[in-house]
């Protein structure tokens, strides 16, 4: 249902909207050249069906989408290309993005958070907050340009862009995924400082609704320690909220990928999605849009079978 | 015996000095939490800088102003010149102004239209309430970024398109927070006795829910200048940003013009710091201030202390 909406919103934006794509391919002020006794512009759009009624196109988007057809790029390598073929390549390579950083963001949030809610009010807690909101409001394509500023040109200590080294393909397998690792380092800490508020703000907020409760002056009556009272009686409640919170971060990561992907350099759908918008190539640009909606409801579909994993309430129901 | 216009004037002034109670009483309550003050400072300095721009380094850079470009930092130029030999630092106080203007602008709209669906979602229910929710959350797990700019691409960046797409992206959450405040408000003695007097739904909305929703609107439209500035800022690196004749570049555009122009590489960082440095301080603003409005106005957060 929702991925139909998504369809629909998608088909909506490229056809009904005013603009016309005709126009970026045809340079300006050629909209009636005449080509071999044709005229142009008018050959385009009966090529790309425009001039279909829109019921018509509307039947016919699905009909291709539901064959994995999502339309000829405009101008990806002269164009001609299926917008498909030109994704599919690259989605592994910003899963891979995405998974590690969202890996390390999620753990040192939930420290972070851990310590923030338990120390609620003191001199540590402010920082942490504080150091988080700061990260949070930082724009990440200026995050991740003064990473690279500081330590890859200044100080050249990481590699300024790429996913490997340039004589990669002669390592060892071992040596080989260690180099990846080394690439993926500023980008992943670009994105940890940028998204850590996420985990570390809500957790905090859940355990400062938790602590006051009843259980919790039970456990610290029978003698548990303050690890323990965390861990056993704190944690299992304040997590929940988290998960929760998470389905509009998962909305973030595909906005972060994209900036952090095209700084350094990273040839995934990030990149591809400034190279689309800066020729306004529409195919290639819903296509994009298209496959990043869609990984997000997929993440929060994952998202709600953890949730019915660790609340066993709900598991019970 | 008092005249009616007499009379009216009297209420009035009643009113009035209630309000000023209830606004010194709110103010006294903002001022003692920390965040929201400090908030309060940043937002008043960048709007101090941004209205009195021309006094602080003059007008506008103009084609006649040009000099070489990329220069380094000089005394002329504090943080150098731009890759068309503009001063940079008078571009970006003048930033200022673009990026504010967007982020009130587009919290204005989103504002409306958040309200808007908040307020009827929760007050009719039913079906209705079904449809809008749905739609919210669904606009609510679209990623921003590819949204945004599909959206300014096809319509061509101009000022309203940009502050249309922002408000797009903007309004879900604050639909969200108003519909499950109108759900407990609706619940409410008062209005039952509204109804049974005989009012009619709008006029209930209007006199009887709003003004008491009315207090998270404004936290919420805080808030989302806050984003509202941080989106402008990505629209504008990926070279969406507001442009044509009279147009005043944004710190988004200035970081994406260095971006371009390899100004890292260069060594001139201070082409490229100063704007993201300050749209970090313009979102924290909104922001700090945002979260201690709503603790201050949510009475189901300041249970917690």
């Amino acid at each position: 249902m929702t991925v139909y909406l998504i369809a629909s919103l998608n088909f909506f934006i490229v056809q009904v909207l005013p603009g016309d794509p005709t126009r970026v391919l045809l340079p300006r002020g050629s909209s009636n050249v005449t080509q071999g006794g044709s005229d142009l512009r008018a050959q385009l759009i009966r090529q790309w069906g425009l001039d279909q009624p829109i019921t018509t196109r509307y039947v016919l988007y699905f009909a291709n989408l539901l064959q994995g057809n999502l339309g000829t790029t405009i101008t990806y390598q002269k164009g001609g290309f299926p917008v498909a073929g030109v994704i599919a390549p690259r989605l592994s390579t910003t899963l891979v993005l995405v998974g590690l950083a969202t890996a390390a963001t999620m753990w040192l949030g939930l420290v972070l958070g851990r310590i923030s809610g338990w120390r609620r009010g003191r001199p540590i807690d402010v920082s942490i907050t504080m150091t988080t909101l700061i990260g949070y409001s930082m724009p990440s394509f200026w995050v991740s340009l003064m990473l690279i500023y500081t330590l890859a040109f200044v100080l050249p200590i990481f590699p300024p862009f790429g996913v490997q080294s340039r004589n990669a393909s002669t390592f060892d397998p071992l040596t080989r995924v260690l180099d990846q690792l080394y690439h993926y380092f500023l980008p992943v800490v670009t994105f940890v400082i940028t998204n850590v508020a996420w985990f570390s703000l809500t957790l905090r907020n859940s355990l400062t609704d938790t602590l006051p409760e009843d259980y919790m002056l039970t456990a610290m009556a029978k003698g548990l320690t303050e690890r323990e009272q965390l861990r056993k009686h704190a944690m299992p409640n304040a997590r929940l909220p988290v998960l929760t919170a998470s389905a509009l971060y998962f909305g973030w990561v595909v906005s972060g990928a994209i900036v952090i992907e095209e700084v350094f350099n990273i040839p995934g759908l990030g990149q591809l999605t400034w190279d689309a918008t800066r020729v306004r190539d529409f195919p290639l640009l819903s296509g994009v849009f298209l496959v990043a909606t869609l990984g997000v409801v997929v993440a929060n579909a994952i998202a709600d079978l953890l949730y019915m994993y660790l609340d066993p309430r709900v598991r019970e129901a | 015996m008092v005249s009616r216009a007499g009379q009216r004037a009297t209420v009035f002034r009643e009113r009035l000095r209630l309000d000023w109670r209830r606004f010194e009483k709110f103010m006294q309550l903002l001022l003692h939490n920390k965040l929201a003050v400090a908030g309060l400072v940043i937002i008043l300095v960048f709007i101090f800088i941004s209205v009195a721009a021309p006094l602080l380094v003059g007008s506008y850079p103009s084609q006649f102003d040009r000099t070489t470009s990329l220069q380094p930092p000089s005394t002329a130029h504090p943080f150098g010149t731009d890759w068309q030999g503009f001063d940079v630092l008078k571009l970006v106080v003048y930033g200022g102004r673009v990026s504010l203007l967007i982020g009130f602008v587009s919290s204005a709209v989103a504002m409306l239209l958040g309200t808007t669906v908040g307020l009827v979602a929760g007050y009719y229910g039913r079906v209705t309430d079904q449809l809008l929710s749905r739609a919210t959350d669904f606009f609510l797990v679209i990623p921003w970024l590819p949204f945004v700019l599909i959206l300014v691409a096809i319509l061509t960046s101009s000022l309203a398109t940009i502050i249309f797409a922002i408000a797009i992206v903007s309004w879900p959450t604050t639909a969200r927070i108003i519909r499950s405040q109108v759900l407990t408000v609706k619940e409410r003695q008062f209005i039952e006795r509204a109804r049974a007097v005989g009012s009619g739904n709008g006029f209930i909305l209007r006199k009887h829910i709003l003004p008491n929703v009315m207090p998270l609107v404004w936290a919420e439209a805080v808030l989302t200048i806050s984003s509202a500035v941080f989106t402008e800022a990505f629209l504008s690196f990926f070279g969406l940003g507001w442009k044509g004749p009279g147009a005043v570049e944004s710190w988004g555009q200035i970081a994406n013009e260095a971006y371009t122009n390899l100004a890292l590489l260069r060594g001139l960082w201070l082409y490229f710091a100063p704007p993201g440095i300050f749209i970090t301080l313009v979102v924290l603003g909104f922001a700090m201030l945002g979260y201690g409005l709503e603790e201050v106005l949510n009475p189901a957060l300041k249970r917690r202390r």
